[in-house]
């Protein structure tokens, strides 16, 4: 039983995990809590979610068809789980697209507005009804443990078949058609995945994953509740999954031929590898091993062998849903932990679902002995000291509620706050505008648009000397003219200029807490004393500018106050309006480039000192 | 009439009047660099961006309009579809947020509001209202340089030709968006080749909405014939699981 608990435990804590992190995702928008972007608009929530998700949940029409249309009733045994697992497979999808959709409260939309050309509105109504009817196949199990529903129980018995026939319709339409989404973007996908029966192996490659899922989860339950798996119906589905296999591999390499591909596969780039690897994954390997009859009848043969087609088709819907997607050059996509974070804890919840379901009620032949019930254990003293050693196994559902909050907690711990506040701005710092006194180029994120500041020019109109305090208007201690980029730390966030810190450490003069926070008041930047009651020279004399705080606002907002107001006055003075406008200091890429050739010409001609970044700064 | 607007990538100086005046007439934000811009300088707040292509070449990239729209296709609830003046219009009432017509667009356009938590998708929608009131839509109405003109389809193709033809060795001889993907109601004739937009390779004339239309079409037959060939088969093998009672009962 304690593999179970165990498991619970990790599951519990995954889940708690993922929770924490649902909150930025819906507070703050899929841009603060994903690595999406508009290079990228799909991420590992479609490419494994949703794309992985449906084709993991294909087990539950193979075996309902094995079972109810072709009656092969030996295979009895597997049909409860499968449902069961494609029930909480296609509930997992559906959960996983709530955090995906942009606007997941309009989900609803699909059943209203119609678009009948898409694959995906057709993909999204055969998941809903196969939902419903997968409910509906499953429903007579837990009813079976409560009398009151023993009429809605014999209704649904004996709508099986029409049940059964209906899911493998819906499941034949949806799988394929995942495929058939792709089909919009030939220029997108890689010629080694796009092919116009992209939906033909969609659907080949489900059944074998169906199959192979089966053996997969009834091994590894076996393993957890030390339960017999159901070994000879498996090996028939091993025998059976390699048919299957070898089909997809045909078809899929027949397709490569057919398409004039196939030359592709012989390049040497990582794509061919991935497409190597994958194939070799899912088929060839798996070919090879199930036709051994002795990994077919052997536990650990099959075990393995499943687990491999069940990671290789996964991996194969995750390079269809993007890793094999051509981009615009510099578009890469690595899913956010946050991102991994909420698929983790979706499928986690799965997990305990199925769990619950196969504790609770009689999915398997014989439920298993219930895990949770510790054998009565007396309190155990220290040999040494006689110390108690706590209480003896706290209840399950405390420690899992106590995985589930801390591993919450955690979650709130790393979650970058600032990154979800700003929402993709990420902070730029600016470095000191560069180029000496004469002419500065400014250019706070190093994209190459910048202004170049005549700064010498500045200073001549404005009266030399004396104009220095017009912007200069808060100077370091035992400093004259500090640069802006000092205080105004970030382009587009305002930063604290003030060294807290700095100030109570030996260096920085070890300043106690009441030399600047009054006694018996809060301790916060309101009640504390001004600067400039220490640093008599940190306002210059006639100051344009007077400042009242040390928190400084963002550099662009710092810069535009300053030049914009100045400029508006003297465009009115010298009836030259187009001084206010934006593209007066922001030239565009083109015109930065000409005024860095005119500046540098200029250099050579009267000797005016300018350091340029280097031609190259455009790319950070 | 089939509005259009064509594109003379020769005249563009680059002087940015459309890129403030899309942003004028849609109301658009602020412009802050944001983790998920292209460096095309597209992006939801700006819906055209004039882009350096080769021989330091301006060209106004924006909304291609296609005749045959893939991201129209591709919605599933059709919160995207082509007008009858030809622009190609979002209804954001009806959007879900699937992200699918990015996916599907090969121009690569569409842009999405990753910073908002009610996020919705953004492109250039042809000045619709403007166009529908018969004024011309915005970007042309700014442009200094009549680089980007605006007009009836047929009357703007005839015009790309006539350039061409009338100043021989200045243009390729190609009128992009006649034929790309169907053909779009944004044409651009220029001095050098623009397929440096697609990725360095043309989209084909195809148009991509006929990529899926197979696959969509055979879906009530394939769903029928899987129903019909499920209830065959079982019904075939429970008759011959039961061969004594050769007559199903009725």
């Amino acid at each position: 039983m304690n593999r179970v608990r165990r498991l619970k435990f990790v599951l519990w804590s995954l889940l708690g995990l993922a929770a924490s992190v649902a909150v930025p995702r819906f507070l703050f928008g899929l841009g603060a809590s994903t690595n999406l972007s508009d290079a990228n608009p799909w991420g590992v929530w479609i490419g494994f979610d949703v794309m992985a998700g449906v084709a993991l949940a294909a087990g539950g029409f193979i075996v309902t068809a094995t079972v109810y249309i072709f009656k092969l009733d030996r295979f009895h045994a597997v049909v409860r789980p499968a449902v069961l697992t494609a029930f909480l497979g296609y509930a997992a999808v559906a959960i996983s697209l709530l955090f995906d959709l942009g606007l997941p409260w309009n989900i609803w939309h699909m059943m209203v507005f119609w678009n009948p050309h898409s694959p995906l509105f057709e993909v999204g109504w055969c998941v809903m009804l196969y939902l419903a009817v997968l409910a509906l196949e499953f429903f007579p199990v837990p009813a079976e443990d409560f009398p009151r529903l023993a009429k809605v129980r014999a209704v649904l018995v004996k709508a099986r078949l029409p049940l059964v026939i209906l899911g493998i319709g819906l499941s034949t339409l949806h799988q394929s058609s995942l495929g058939s989404l792709f089909l919009i973007m030939p220029y997108r996908l890689h010629p080694l995945w796009y092919s116009p029966i992209l939906p033909l192996l969609f659907l080949v490659s489900a059944i074998a994953l169906g199959i192979s899922m089966v053996i997969f989860e009834s091994h590894v339950t076996a393993y957890l509740y030390r339960r017999q798996p159901e070994s000879e119906v498996l090996a028939s589905f091993a025998g059976a999954s390699r048919w299957v296999l070898l089909i997809y591999l045909a078809v899929r390499f027949g397709d490569l031929l057919v398409r004039h591909q196939a030359g592709q596969l012989l390049a040497f780039d990582w794509r061919a590898a991935i497409f190597w690897f994958e194939v070799a994954a899912m088929a060839i390997v798996p070919i090879a091993l199930f036709w051994t009859s002795r990994v077919r009848q052997s536990r650990a043969g099959q075990w393995a062998t499943a687990s491999l087609v069940v990671f290789g088709v996964v991996l194969n819907r995750i390079d269809v849903g993007g890793v094999a997607h051509l981009r615009p050059d510099g578009a890469f996509y690595l899913p956010a932990w946050t991102e991994i974070a909420i698929s983790v804890g979706v499928v986690s919840a799965a997990v305990l679902a199925f769990l619950f379901m196969v504790e609770r009620f009689r999915v398997w032949e014989r439920r298993p002995a219930d895990p949770e019930q510790d054998p009565l254990k007396l309190p155990e003293f220290d040999a040494v000291d006689d110390t108690w050693l706590g209480v003896p196994g706290i209840a399950a559902r405390t420690t899992y509620s106590m995985a589930f909050i801390i591993a919450a907690a955690f979650g709130f711990g790393f979650l970058h706050v600032e990154a979800a506040e700003t929402r993709g701005l990420e902070p730029i710092p600016v470095h000191q505008a560069r180029g000496g006194r004469d002419i500065l180029w400014i250019d706070g994120n190093l994209d190459g648009f910048g202004v170049t500041f005549k700064h010498v020019e500045h200073e001549k109109r404005e009266g030399a000397k004396q104009s220095c305090v017009k912007c200069h208007h808060m100077n370091l201690p035992r400093d004259e003219g500090t640069a802006c980029s000092r205080c105004h730390g970030d382009m587009y966030l305002p930063s604290d200029s003030f060294r807290h810190d700095w100030h109570a450490s030996p260096s920085g003069g070890r300043v106690a807490c009441y030399q600047c926070h009054a006694r018996g008041q809060a301790r916060t930047a309101a009640t504390a004393v001004a600067c400039d009651k220490c640093h008599k020279d940190l306002v210059p004399a006639g100051a344009a500018i007077k400042v009242k705080q040390y928190r400084a606002v963002a550099y662009t907002e710092a810069m535009h106050r300053l030049c914009i107001g100045c400029h508006v006055k003297k465009a009115k003075e010298n009836k030259k309006p187009e001084m206010t406008r934006c593209d007066w200091c922001h030239k565009d890429k083109r015109q930065v480039i000409d005024s860095r050739e005119i500046v540098l010409r200029r250099r050579g001609l009267t000797g005016i000192n300018v350091v340029l970044p280097p031609p190259d700064a455009g790319g950070k | 009439m089939k509005a259009a607007i064509l594109t003379d990538t020769t005249k563009c100086n680059g002087c940015h009047e459309c890129v403030v005046a899309c942003k004028k007439e849609n109301k658009l934000p602020l412009d802050l660099p944001r983790r998920w811009d292209l460096d095309d300088g597209l992006s939801a707040r700006n819906w055209t961006s004039i882009v350096e292509g080769p021989q330091q070449s301006l060209v106004r990239k924006q909304c291609r309009h296609c005749l045959e729209p893939a991201c129209a296709s591709a919605c599933p609830v059709g919160a995207l579809h082509k007008t009858s003046v030809g622009a190609v219009v979002y209804d954001a009432a009806k959007c879900m947020g699937c992200r699918y017509c990015m996916m599907a667009c090969p121009y690569g356009i569409p842009r999405y509001e990753w910073q908002a938590a009610v996020p919705y998708v953004r492109k250039c929608v042809l000045c619709y209202d403007r166009i529908s009131a018969g004024r011309q839509p915005a970007c042309t109405e700014a442009c200094p340089t009549k680089a980007t003109i605006f007009g009836d389809r047929d009357q703007l193709l005839a015009e790309a030709h006539r350039r061409i033809r009338d100043n021989p060795g200045v243009y390729v001889n190609t009128v992009w968006g006649e034929n790309e993907v169907g053909g779009s109601s944004v044409l651009y004739i220029s001095n050098v080749d623009l397929s440096f937009l697609t990725g360095g390779h043309s989209p084909g004339t195809k148009p991509l909405p006929s990529t899926t239309a197979l696959a969509m079409e055979a879906v009530p037959f394939a769903f029928c014939g899987v129903l019909t060939l499920m209830a065959g088969v079982n019904w075939i093998i429970g008759r011959r699981m039961n061969p004594q009672k050769d007559e199903p009962d009725e």
